[in-house]
């Protein structure tokens, strides 16, 4: 082999690294291996951090989200006027993004297993060129209630301008069907 | 066997068939005529046409200015129209000044057998009006109920109409409706009609689930706990408001409350009740119901479910385009257990479905959400 054909296949395994790490990028995921999931039962999802400019993105994002999860039987969910009224009681100084003590009080308070925070990103439409799309991106996070430690943290962006829309015009889904899709893609991460 | 044993036999076949179809019969109408939701029914409704029925003013629920007097007279001119006999005006404003009544959107059981020991009524209907546009695509939509008046006031109707000027617009718009007054009319009409359907053989009781699958809930969890078939108490508690449209989580108790005093084997408390015990328990919910306020509801109510809900979204449009919007989330929880026993999400928009030249095409809010919480409540007493 010649210094010349080294270079190229050297090249060529950058560029298949760089195509494994993109595709790694599309499902970034966290789940504690240590952690056994099938002791959680009970779980209280807090109210969503809102980084979108729709002031109800994170209530109507979490409502979809809370609706689905309970759908599934795995979990029980607290009602949100009960997560509401253990967040006063617990005194949590930002009701969206608990520190680790205020996990474990909070925990106590409500007597669940698990907490579960969120963060929309971005919930609404997106424009390229002459075609627009909804397009929503949201992160979930949840805590142990008994050491208050980050267990599960997982992410995802649905929806946006693809290229059929690009090629064939149309406003692309409704929002309600990104939101969906995004929380049904989140929830297949917290099973598998 | 010769023929004459086949026939004998044969006809004993078809006798014993005929005895087990005929006890089936009876025995289905033995546990209609028995069940306790329709008794009380049956003997009020024999005494609507002998007792007057007290006409509350309209509660206004649409966010906008809108001719209530003139809604109120014409339902007052349909009842009477249609035999029923209706309270003065002298006596209803004479009671309503002495006991200082000022919230017409329900009545509470104290209120209620005031009521009718002072003005001799037997019954009161509340009427809200949840939307009223009178542009020249004219839209309407009300909500109606009529209330016994005793002690612990029992809903014996309701019903809900919403109607757009353009729903039937027909061959050439023939059958367009671009005068309010006329919109309004048929409203009342058919509110008044539906009533007196209620009181014939038929009766209103519907247990019948809609197929139509548009407006079926998207997402719907049901817990094993829950079971339908029992007899229960069902609380409906105003819905958690968070859309852009003022009253909504009202206007949604309401939708509710119209299905489940549908299905036989419920009670539903009159939202006057459930009103009157909140605020008497200084009630307020910050993001829904939580389990405290709850455990206070169950025992103060004496109900063992609690149904209450989000709206996220209940939009009509001004004029002739645009498509009405509804989305809301429901939750019923269960005083056994103090477990959630149902949760669903619903939303639906008025072009859903709709393909080929506006057909099936919804024009009011209220209409959707109707059948929405129509399907909801078939799914959940499935």
């Amino acid at each position: 082999m010649t210094g010349e054909d080294a270079v190229t296949t050297k090249n060529i395994l950058a560029v298949l690294l760089l195509l494994c790490v993109g595709a790694c990028a599309g499902s970034v995921k966290f789940r504690d291996p240590n952690m056994d999931f099938g002791s959680i039962q009970k779980v209280a999802v807090l109210p969503f951090t809102n980084l979108t400019r729709d002031e109800k993105a994170s209530d109507r994002v979490r409502d979809v989200y809370m609706n689905m999860l309970m759908a599934t039987g795995g979990l029980y969910l607290l009602p949100p006027g009960e997560v509401a009224r253990g967040i006063s009681r617990a005194q949590l100084a930002d009701r969206t993004a608990p520190s680790e003590e205020e996990i474990k009080r909070l925990g106590g308070v409500l007597g669940v297993d698990a907490v579960m925070t969120g963060v929309v990103k971005e919930y609404g439409e997106v424009r390229s060129g002459s075609v627009s799309s909804n397009l929503v991106s949201l992160s979930l996070q949840m805590f142990e209630v008994k050491t208050g430690k980050v267990v599960w943290s997982a992410s995802s962006t649905k929806g946006g301008v693809s290229t059929m829309d690009r090629l064939f015009g149309g406003g692309g889904k409704p929002m309600n069907i990104v939101t969906e899709e995004a929380v049904i893609d989140l929830i297949n991460k917290l099973y598998k | 066997m010769t023929s004459s044993t086949s026939y004998t036999s044969k006809a004993i076949l078809v006798l014993i068939a005929g005895l087990v179809f005929l006890s089936g019969c009876s025995a289905t109408r033995k546990e209609v005529t028995e069940s306790p939701s329709t008794l009380p029914h049956t003997i009020f409704k024999k005494s609507l046409y002998d007792l007057p029925i007290a006409v509350l003013p309209v509660e206004n629920l649409s966010g906008n200015t809108a001719p209530l007097k003139n809604i109120r007279k014409t339902l007052i001119e349909s009842l009477k129209a249609r035999r029923f006999k209706v309270l003065e005006e002298e006596l209803l404003e004479e009671f309503m000044a002495r006991h200082r009544l000022r919230y017409i959107g329900g009545i509470d059981g104290t209120t209620a057998k005031a009521f009718r020991e002072e003005t001799g009524a037997g019954s009161v209907l509340i009427t809200s009006l949840e939307l009223y546009d009178d542009s020249t695509q004219p839209k309407i939509a009300l909500i109606s109920r009529l209330v016994s008046l005793n002690a612990s006031p029992v809903i014996l109707w309701m019903d809900s109409v919403g109607l757009a000027g353009d729903d039937a617009p027909g061959f050439l718009d023939l059958g367009l409706i671009e005068n309010p007054v006329v919109l309004r009319n048929k409203a009342l009409r058919s509110l008044s009609v539906s009533l007196a359907g209620s009181l014939s053989e038929k009766g209103d009781r519907d247990s019948a689930e809609e197929k139509r699958k548009k407006f079926r809930p998207k997402i719907a969890f049901r817990s094993p706990a829950f079971v339908p078939e029992a007899r229960h108490t069902v609380a409906v508690i105003p819905f958690f408001n968070e859309s852009l449209r003022k009253y909504a989580g009202e206007i949604m108790q309401l939708h509710m409350v119209q299905e489940m005093a549908k299905v036989e084997n419920i009670k539903v408390i009159e939202p006057g009740v459930v009103r009157k015990e909140l605020l008497a328990f200084r009630i307020i919910m910050e993001d829904g119901i939580s389990l405290a306020q709850a455990d206070i509801a169950w025992e103060a109510l004496n109900a063992d479910l609690l149904l209450t809900g989000k709206v996220m979204d209940y939009q009509d449009y001004q004029g002739a385009d645009g498509a009405p919007v509804v989305d809301f989330s429901l939750l019923v929880m269960e005083r056994k257990g103090r477990e959630v026993g149902w949760a669903s999400k619903s939303y639906n928009k008025g072009t859903d479905g709709v393909w080929f030249f506006d057909m099936g095409r919804g024009r009011t809010a209220s209409a959707m959400a109707s059948e929405m919480a129509r399907i909801v409540r078939g799914m959940m007493w499935k």
